[in-house]
């Protein structure tokens, strides 16, 4: 809290305190004044329980108005209702004039019963929380000065007046809303009924999809149609708008208290927790936040608060994720410039990371190395860690597109050092820096994240001696897995010492809001649902979850870990342990993650389903997933879209479509806002194998070297290895089983030394693949190749793997002279009847066709010409299928 | 051109009006411009002409003889397009003249009270006007009471809500009078619409001219030149008084200087123009020439403490301690509580070099007026003065919040930056400021001289900053000795060479001397020799014979070397044999 300190003063005498003295009189009578016959202890104590939550959440920033007040005892109060009101009511209107404001606090002192006691009296402890709310009333209200006690006074009136405006008018139009309710209840019933179904709907598609791989029959047919068409575009994104509770029940909420404020004052706590609220919001929910109201609330409140100067911070936060640079820069210097002190290293910092998320990555890096320096000059060491982070963040993002004459101009002592250092070792060194301040200064949340970035840097990049002296030093290119996932299992350490610590780091005004909410949650379950053991343990959850309160920034920190924890699994190539790690975010850190990290994952168990369910349930998927994330900016469901349709018309060879798709596909990796390598390397490895499959090897073979050229200059080791794969599998198709071989040998060495035991065993299955190509005397060894590669394709490979692993060993059966079909004829045929059911669900028609036309083959050899017949006509269908594929998709358009 | 008669008459009448009808500041203001107005010669008294006499000597030197007879500036104007106002109601009600009294001391409410059920144009204008004004008593006085430790609290004027719907609806049915208008503009525009309230106000004006408070309100809300262009505003010489302090707040100067030139003609002894005038030059850096008229303008109303703060701030400039104790001494006497009073003090201690004193005079200024934006400015110098940064770049960020356009605050939020070495921070400061006043030479040579620190190091900006500054005419002559020594260091010696001749040129034409000039004599004459210029050289070479010190060796040396080569021997150091 910027330069701000608590005082007592923090703590205002409100309308609304003063109800809850007068509910507290209720309670705790004092001796003079007549108590209300309580039915039952349990009817007290929940009386009680109320009144705790309501001192709880004093420090909130929203004061319920009397009405809301008067609603929530409705619900508490039972058979005292209509009396506790009542007496509420009569308790304000006997307040007229500032004098009776005295004699009210004179007399909550007796409830407090410090003096003597009569035998049945209940007392408030002094000491309680409820009798420190009222203590802290009593000097609150001693403090103010007769100006105050007219304000408060006049507040009292204006309080009381709204309610009973509402109240008369409530009674005029009970009857008409009677005879209207009775006129429109079917409709609204059905109306209900409805929108729970959708909500239901949606439900399973955001929260549980990944438990429900088999997508139901009502939701497939809703999204059949695989491409939307814009007018279905509008709508949605509309009812996006429209389905957004957080920002607008947020931004009424907004608009409501603003009209509250002119009357009561909020303390400084209250506003600066409900500031961090907000920022919290801003930043969770990102661009799809709407960013207008909190704009104009911001600037209202700033015209409330001049000097509270969180709120130039706050309108910087909303203008960064709405993507206007120059008000972001202006509300972010204004910040810095009032929040005085020693801050200017942040202040660095923050402009530097401002810069970093606008595309100004020089800019950036000159302002962090500025921070760098302003910081050892104040010897900040704390912010000195975070500098040092963001700077190697700054240039891992950048440093593949980028040249190192871009670094050239700095003269940090920091980055001058490693001057002549490729920007990967820079990277790293600025890590390493930065981890070990951040060790040292117990800075655990930088310690994390810095962890996993780490982990991220030993998963994509090489390691090679630091320094190489010497032509031989730098030889030996391997990545480690054990050292990733100690970084990785380091990172997420941060969750225990959180939990461990039973710690309170909370959002000041936060909590209190969480209470009352969990409490009232409570109650509506016991009131209303008498089945509520069912859902119990996610309840449980949701209440283990706020009440340990583990501030949102940690627990996305840890959910980043278990994301990258599934990209290296997917890279390591164990893709069951990759989509549980994904789900595990998905479920557990689907709310408090950012939305762009939830996309990630809906995105990587998208992919997950083509590979293995294939396309259809990937289909519906992403509808759902699109309909999410399409206020998301930079969404990157587009991508994955195309990347799908592209897959899919490679399967059904549909070639115009496939390399329509590419086109696009390249489109987007250079945009305005500068090129994105990974998508440009995708983009061509992708045309390279549209035009494999229309059969131009030449054509093919020449976009896979250049395509290796880039991936050498740019230091893209695990793109090389697929670039290598690709370009044997060309020579395989091509016939030039000789040249391919060795492109086959080096991809394996590369997967070899990356650890990439998926992509080793796709090439050792085309490396036996070529031998077989060399003639059938090379069976023998191809089907010992294929037999090492066959637990890792069995256990971790998509559909197409396993399926083309199937052929091929049938393949190789069937071309081993020393194999005979009519003796063995079932270990040809079983695995051919596998492949060909895969293929089926992946609609590769081309692949489809062999298996189908070997089995086929082998029935023939068999004489069962019933069934030859029967797989003679499949392989008709596929084969017609392939040769004219527009008609059969006529939606693909 | 007006008649100064017909002026004479209108504004006579407009005072009455005004003052009639509680618009004090306005009558003021309408009264300084009355008596400013130059007499005839035939109807001259005693008691004019000795109000008159002592100004004249010394506002001839500055007030041009052409100014009074030049022709019209290209806006001419019809004439009597607005007829005489009228006076109406020759005799107020009773229950106006109780009302006026009430006013008269400040007995707001009671005076609204009065004129309850009165109907016509006048009482009503009062009516409003005295809610209006009973409202904002009361919103400062809550100000103070609900001030929290965030700063302002949420106090308005709670009349504003009845005032504007009671001014529409009298607006709507025709019966609302110019005063009512503007009063209507007042309100709208402390609701904050302001489009409508300018629309209000330029009806207003156009209907009665003479109200200055009316003028006053409208250029507040005219914050750009296309607003101002926007307006249509009918014909008047009213109208000239109000561009030219449009023009003014637009900072644009000579329009605004001109503007004033012309009603000099009419209103030649208006000390208001002539304070106006000299804010204008004060912008254009005419230090000694402000200084003149200023005291001129004390001689005539010596207890004026309007605008006595940019007097001060000229004397500060130059450095006149002792005719700046003076004249804070004669505001302090005449009205301590106001603003420019403290704010007068302050440049007086700061003069003296006691920073703290000064600060806590700035301090009170701003306790009086928080909006007073010179005095967020002075106070962040002293604190830059005190090495007391954050709080320096907190008042310069007040100012900057109060007038975006403030380019002093922005350039102070550069130095102070710098100070702290974060030049690259400083940076976006410095061009911020530059932006609203790019013909300043020293804001440019601040920030090549924010490139040129070591940190940054990046000599080619700092080198375009510099040419910039030498274009902008730099008078210190920094920027071209700094362009050739930059050269020089990046070995550019052909374009050093030309910097160090112009500067040379310079430092000859103002007759000074200095290390500067023995740098680039060597500079030259070596230049020249390795060139094999000869001629060249030996004049620069000859020059600094002139001068004693290590410099006039040098030159020796260097003359030597040149004739040498100049006879065909081998061109040798004699300097550099060992002994």
């Amino acid at each position: 809290m910027a330069g701000l300190t608590r005082t007592a003063g923090a703590f205002s005498v409100t309308p609304h305190k003063i109800s809850v003295c007068i509910l507290l009189e209720i309670y705790a009578p004092s001796a003079q004044y007549l108590s209300y016959p309580f039915h039952s202890v349990s009817e007290h104590n929940r009386l009680g329980l109320y009144l705790l939550s309501l001192t709880k959440s004093c420090d909130d920033i929203f004061e319920p108005t009397l009405e809301e007040l008067l609603h929530q005892l409705r619900g508490i109060g039972g058979s005292m209702d209509a009396w506790l009101t009542g007496q509420l009511i009569k308790r304000f209107s006997s307040l007229s004039s500032p004098d009776d404001l005295m004699t009210f606090f004179n007399e909550i002192r007796g409830i407090l019963g410090n003096g003597f006691v009569q035998d049945d009296q209940i007392i408030l402890d002094p000491n309680s929380n409820l009798g420190m709310f009222v203590r802290r009333c009593i000097l609150a209200f001693n403090l103010l000065s007769f100006e105050g006690v007219c304000h408060l006074f006049s507040s009292i009136e204006v309080y009381c007046k709204e309610e009973l405006c509402y109240s008369a008018q409530y009674g005029a139009s009970d009857k008409n809303l009677e005879s209207l309710t009775q006129y429109d209840q079917m409709d609204m019933e059905y109306v209900m009924d409805k929108a729970t179904e959708k909500l239901e709907l949606q439900k399973n598609a955001c929260g549980s999809l990944p438990f429900h791989l088999h997508t139901p029959e009502a939701l497939f047919k809703v999204t059949e149609g695989l491409l939307i068409t814009r007018k279905e575009k509008l709508r949605t994104s509309k009812k996006t708008t429209e389905a957004t509770p957080v920002a607008c029940s947020s931004s009424s909420t907004v608009e409501d208290t603003l009209a509250d404020e002119s009357l009561f004052l909020r303390t400084n706590l209250q506003i600066q927790g409900f500031l961090m609220e907000q920022a919290n919001k801003i930043e969770i929910h990102g661009s799809s936040f709407s960013s207008s109201p909190i704009e104009s609330f911001l600037e209202q409140l700033q015209n409330l608060a001049p000097e509270l100067h969180r709120v130039h911070f706050l309108r910087y936060l909303n203008k960064l994720h709405s993507d206007d640079y120059f008000s972001a820069l202006d509300n972010l210097l204004r910040y810095f410039d009032y929040s005085m002190y020693g801050r200017y290293e942040i202040a660095l910092l923050c402009l530097g990371m401002m810069h970093f998320r606008f595309g100004h990555p020089n800019l950036a890096l000159e302002v962090l190395t500025e921070a760098v320096r302003v910081s050892q000059q104040l010897s900040n060491d704390t912010c000195l860690a975070y500098t040092l982070a963001a700077m190697s963040n700054l240039l891992s993002e950048m440093g593949i597109a980028s040249t190192t004459s871009v670094l050239g101009s700095s003269y940090s002592p920091v980055t001058s050092t490693a001057s002549s250092l490729s920007v990967q070792q820079r990277v790293y060194i600025l890590l390493k820096e930065s981890l070990r301040r951040a060790d040292s200064l117990k800075l655990r949340r930088l310690v994390a994240s810095n962890h996993l970035a780490m982990a991220k840097f030993e998963l994509m990049h090489v390691q090679r001696p630091l320094l190489s002296f010497g032509p031989k030093a730098s030889i030996r290119h391997k990545t480690c897995p054990v050292s990733v996932c100690k970084e990785i299992r380091l990172g997420a350490h941060l969750i225990s010492d959180f939990s461990s610590e039973n710690s309170t780091m909370t959002v000041d005004g936060s909590l209190s809001t969480i209470w009352l909410k969990n409490l009232q949650k409570r109650w509506g379950q016991d009131m209303f649902s008498h089945d509520s053991g069912s859902r119990k343990s996610s309840i449980f959850f949701q209440f283990y979850d706020r009440l340990v309160s583990i501030p949102g920034s940690v627990s996305q920190l840890i959910g980043a870990s278990y994301l990258l924890r599934a990209t290296s699994w997917e890279l390591f190539g164990s893709a069951p342990m990759a989509r549980m790690n994904t789900l595990v975010y998905a479920t557990l850190f689907g709310d408090s993650s950012s939305s762009s990290d939830a996309e990630l994952a809906y995105l990587k168990l998208i992919q997950h389903l083509a590979l293995y369910k294939g396309y259809k349930d990937a289909f519906a998927a992403l509808k759902i997933a699109e309909e999410k994330f399409l206020t998301v900016s930079k969404s990157k469901m587009l991508l994955l879209k195309l990347q799908l349709l592209h897959e899919h018309a490679l399967h059904r060879g549909n070639l115009k479509l496939a390399q329509r798709m590419c086109n696009e596909l390249g489109g987007l990796a250079s945009t305005t806002m500068g090129v994105d390598m990974e998508l440009k390397v995708e983009a061509s490895l992708r045309e390279a194998r549209t035009l494999l499959a229309a059969k131009q090897y030449s054509q093919a073979a020449n976009v896979a070297h250049s395509l290796f050229c880039t991936c050498h200059k740019f230091n893209l080791q695990i793109e090389k290895a697929s670039v290598l794969l690709l370009l044997a599998e060309i020579h395989k198709k091509s016939g030039n089983a000789v040249l391919g071989l060795p492109y086959a040998l080096a991809s394996i060495s590369f997967c070899q030394s990356f650890n990439l035991d998926l992509l080793k065993a796709s090439a050792t299955l085309t490396l036996a693949e070529l031998w077989l190509g060399l003639g059938s005397n090379h069976a023998k060894r191809a089907l010992d190749l294929l037999h090492g590669a066959f637990p890792m394709i069995l256990g971790h490979g998509g559909l197409e793997l396993r399926a083309r692993a199937y052929i091929f060993e049938a393949n190789c059966y069937l071309s081993d002279p020393s194999f005979s079909v009519s003796t063995d004829s079932e270990t040809v045929l079983d695995s051919l009847r596998q492949a060909s059911d895969e293929l089926e669900a992946l609609e590769y028609h081309e692949l489809a066709a062999e298996a189908l036309y070997l089995i086929s083959m082998v029935y023939d050899k068999l004489g069962q010409l019933e069934k030859r017949e029967e797989a003679a006509a499949l392989f008709k269908m596929h084969i017609l299928a392939l040769e004219n594929p527009q008609d059969v998709e006529p939606n693909m358009a | 051109m007006v008649s100064k008669e017909s002026c004479r008459n209108e504004i006579r009448a407009a005072i009455r009006q005004l003052s009639d009808r509680c618009l004090y500041s306005a009558a003021k203001w309408a009264g300084e411009q009355l008596v400013g107005i130059e007499q005839d010669p035939s109807n001259f008294t005693p008691s004019n002409t000795r109000f008159q006499r002592g100004s004249s000597s010394i506002r001839r030197r500055f007030s041009t003889s052409e100014s009074i007879t030049t022709p019209q500036p290209s806006v001419g104007f019809s004439q009597a397009v607005t007829p005489l106002p009228e006076e109406d109601e020759v005799i107020d009600g009773d229950l106006y003249l109780l009302a006026k009294s009430y006013f008269d001391c400040r007995e707001y409410r009671r005076a609204s009270h009065v004129l309850r059920d009165q109907m016509s144009n006048k009482s009503v204008f009062l009516r409003c006007y005295a809610l209006y004004l009973a409202g904002e008593k009361r919103k400062e006085e809550e100000m103070i009471e609900l001030e929290g430790p965030l700063g302002k609290s949420d106090a308005i004027n709670r009349e504003l809500v009845s005032l504007e719907r009671e001014l529409s609806a009298l607006k709507r049915s025709g019966a609302i009078d110019s005063f009512g208008l503007y009063l209507y503009g007042v309100v709208l525009k402390e609701k904050g619409n302001e489009s409508l309230a300018r629309a209000s106000l330029v009806e207003s004006v156009n209907s009665y001219p003479w109200n200055w408070s009316a003028w006053s309100e409208l250029q507040s809300l005219c914050t750009s030149i296309e607003i101002l262009n926007s307006l249509n505003l009918s014909n008047h010489w009213m109208k000239e008084f109000f561009l030219a302090n449009a023009y003014q707040e637009l900072r644009m100067h000579t329009e605004s200087l001109a503007k004033y030139d012309y009603l000099q003609g009419i209103f030649s002894f208006s000390n208001y123009i002539q304070a106006q005038t000299a804010k204008a030059q004060y912008s254009l850096r005419e230090f000694d020439q402000v200084e003149i008229m200023f005291e001129d303008l004390l001689r005539n109303d010596p207890y004026r403490v309007e605008d006595m703060d940019l007097y001060s701030n000229v004397l500060y400039a130059k450095e006149a301690c002792a005719a700046l104790s003076y004249l804070a001494h004669k505001v302090f006497l005449t009205d301590k509580y106001r603003p420019e009073s403290c704010c007068i003090i302050g440049n007086y201690y700061s003069l003296k070099g006691q920073h703290e004193k000064a600060v806590m005079y700035f301090r009170r200024a701003l306790k009086l007026n928080k909006k007073y934006l010179s005095a967020w400015t002075l106070m962040g110098h002293e604190y830059v003065e005190m090495k007391n940064t954050p709080a320096a770049i907190d008042a310069y960020r007040r100012a900057v919040d109060i007038n975006p356009c403030d380019y002093r605050a922005w350039y102070g939020l550069g130095q102070a930056y710098e100070m702290m070495g974060m030049p690259f921070y400083a940076l976006h400061y410095f061009r911020k400021s530059i932006f609203f006043l790019p013909n300043d030479s020293r804001l440019w040579i601040a920030m090549a001289k924010c490139y040129q620190t070591e940190q940054l190091y990046m000599l080619e900006e700092a080198i375009k900053c510099y040419k910039r500054a030498v274009n902008c005419t730099d008078t210190e002559g920094i920027a071209l000795n700094q362009l050739a020594k930059l050269h020089q260091k990046l070995g550019r010696n052909e374009e050093a060479a030309f910097y160090f001749e112009k500067d040379l040129e310079r430092m000859d034409a103002e007759g000074l001397e200095g290390p500067n000039m023995f740098e680039a004599l060597v500079f030259l004459a070596t230049h020249f020799k390795t060139h094999k210029k000869f001629e060249e050289a030996e004049v620069y070479c000859t020059r600094l014979l002139d001068y004693s010190g290590p410099e006039k060796e040098k030159a020796k040396s260097l003359l030597r070397g040149i004739r040498m080569a100049q006879t065909g021997f081998p061109s040798m150091d004699i300097e550099h044999f060992p002994l």
